[in-house]
């Protein structure tokens, strides 16, 4: 395998693409694509932009609010309200960041009702008693949904390890270090559609030890 | 599904699909749910590998997302531009229905008779329609503004526009109905 990064600079991100059969130039223009479709009322591709960023976004949230319970909850209602605000999205950042800033202000709106909310049990418990109830309640994850998130940190560990070495590394070389099919396949010395069948046959094996914990 | 439309799936998360691309795929994709739990699975497999620990996203949590779209308090489309919905409506068949019957009865109720109609001709017309031409009753106007005002509900403003603009050109008696339904929202 060729050293990677190369030092020279040789490889360097390609330019946007205007050409409609021209690849788009990343994730951020494939998503500026899908966005578009979904302002012109396509609903599949806004559903795509949920399925990439889902676990972004819970992931976010859950750590924002320290609460797991209520991550996916508070996550879903920034979704719902980056689905109607769509039309005023314009471009000028990545959509992520975006929604980033949707999913930030939609947890600390939580936050700040949950800090209104009366708790049924004031009346029972003094002062250091609720404090600790409260304190408690944020720091416990659920045992299911932490039972699940280590199966699939492990099982998609164990997968990775026991691909061939050609698709691990081209997995590796783009889910982790974020680099495109062209500068993946420079490091790789291979063409560019290899890279790309390469990385899919690897996400095809590890989807194949997720399923069942998926399903 | 084949491999092909799967390694598709794979580059659109990576974003090296072209444009045509992605749209051939999103519509594919919206049919095939077997697809969408690729793109997600891909997906889930790249956060771990970026960001391993930490909570992620249910199986289910899309499709709650999705329903909560539809459902009743949030089932709006997107607050986008007009210009940008226009296309799309302009395919509506409802649309286009309610146009279509708007012109045609329009040229039903404005056809003049003609001078070297025969008088046998005359006689096999309604007789609506010879006095509708000449001088519209105010039964008659009200019975147009009527069926105007029904399909102005599956109609854009333009296209009720333009169907108020023939009909005013003959009767002007209908002017202020017409005010009426086009300031409607």
């Amino acid at each position: 395998m060729a050293n990677f990064p190369p030092s020279d600079g040789s490889i360097k991100p390609r330019e946007p693409a205007d050409d409609d059969s021209r690849p788009t130039a990343g994730v951020e223009q494939s998503d500026l694509e899908l966005v578009k479709r979904a302002q012109r009322g396509e609903r599949g591709a806004f559903d795509l932009l949920v399925l990439r960023y889902q676990h972004k976004v819970v992931k976010l949230v859950a750590r924002l609010l320290r609460d797991p319970t209520e991550a996916e909850d508070v996550a879903q209602e920034a979704f719902v309200k980056a689905y109607r605000a769509l039309g005023s999205f314009r471009g000028d950042s990545a959509f992520y960041t975006w929604l980033y800033r949707i999913a930030v202000n939609t947890a600390r709106n939580s936050i700040a009702s949950r800090q209104r909310r009366p708790l049924d049990y004031e009346a029972d418990l003094s002062e250091s008693e609720q404090t600790a109830v409260e304190s408690r309640m944020r720091h416990t994850d659920t045992p299911e949904a932490n039972v699940l998130s280590e199966e699939i940190r492990s099982t998609v560990n164990r997968a990775v390890e026991d691909l061939p070495e050609d698709l691990r590394t081209a997995i590796i070389l783009r889910e982790v270090e974020g680099l495109s099919y062209e500068e993946i396949a420079a490091a790789m010395d291979c063409p560019v559609g290899t890279v790309r069948s390469r990385i899919f046959r690897a996400r095809e094996a590890i989807d194949r030890n997720l399923k069942p914990l998926l399903d | 599904m084949t491999d092909q439309i799967r390694e598709q799936v794979s580059a659109l998360l990576d974003g090296e699909l072209s444009r045509d691309e992605i749209g051939l795929l999103v519509r594919r994709m919206e049919r095939d749910p077997e697809l969408r739990r690729s793109f997600g699975s891909y997906s889930l497999i790249g956060e771990t590998l970026r960001a391993p620990g930490g909570l992620t996203a249910r199986p289910s949590f899309a499709a709650r997302v999705s329903a909560a779209i539809d459902g009743p308090e949030s089932g709006r489309v997107p607050d986008v531009p007009a210009a940008a919905r226009s296309p799309a409506f302009w395919r509506r068949p409802a649309f286009a229905t309610a146009i279509a019957a708007g012109v045609a009865v329009a040229g039903f109720l404005l056809v003049q008779p003609s001078t070297t109609t025969s008088p046998t001709s005359l006689v096999a017309r309604p007789a609506l329609v010879y006095r509708a031409a000449a001088s519209p009753t105010p039964a008659q106007s009200q019975r147009l503004a009527g069926y105007l005002v029904a399909h102005s509900q599956f109609s854009s403003p333009m296209g009720r526009r333009s169907v108020w603009s023939g009909l005013l050109a003959a009767d002007p008696s209908l002017q202020r109905v017409a005010y009426e339904i086009q300031d409607a929202p």
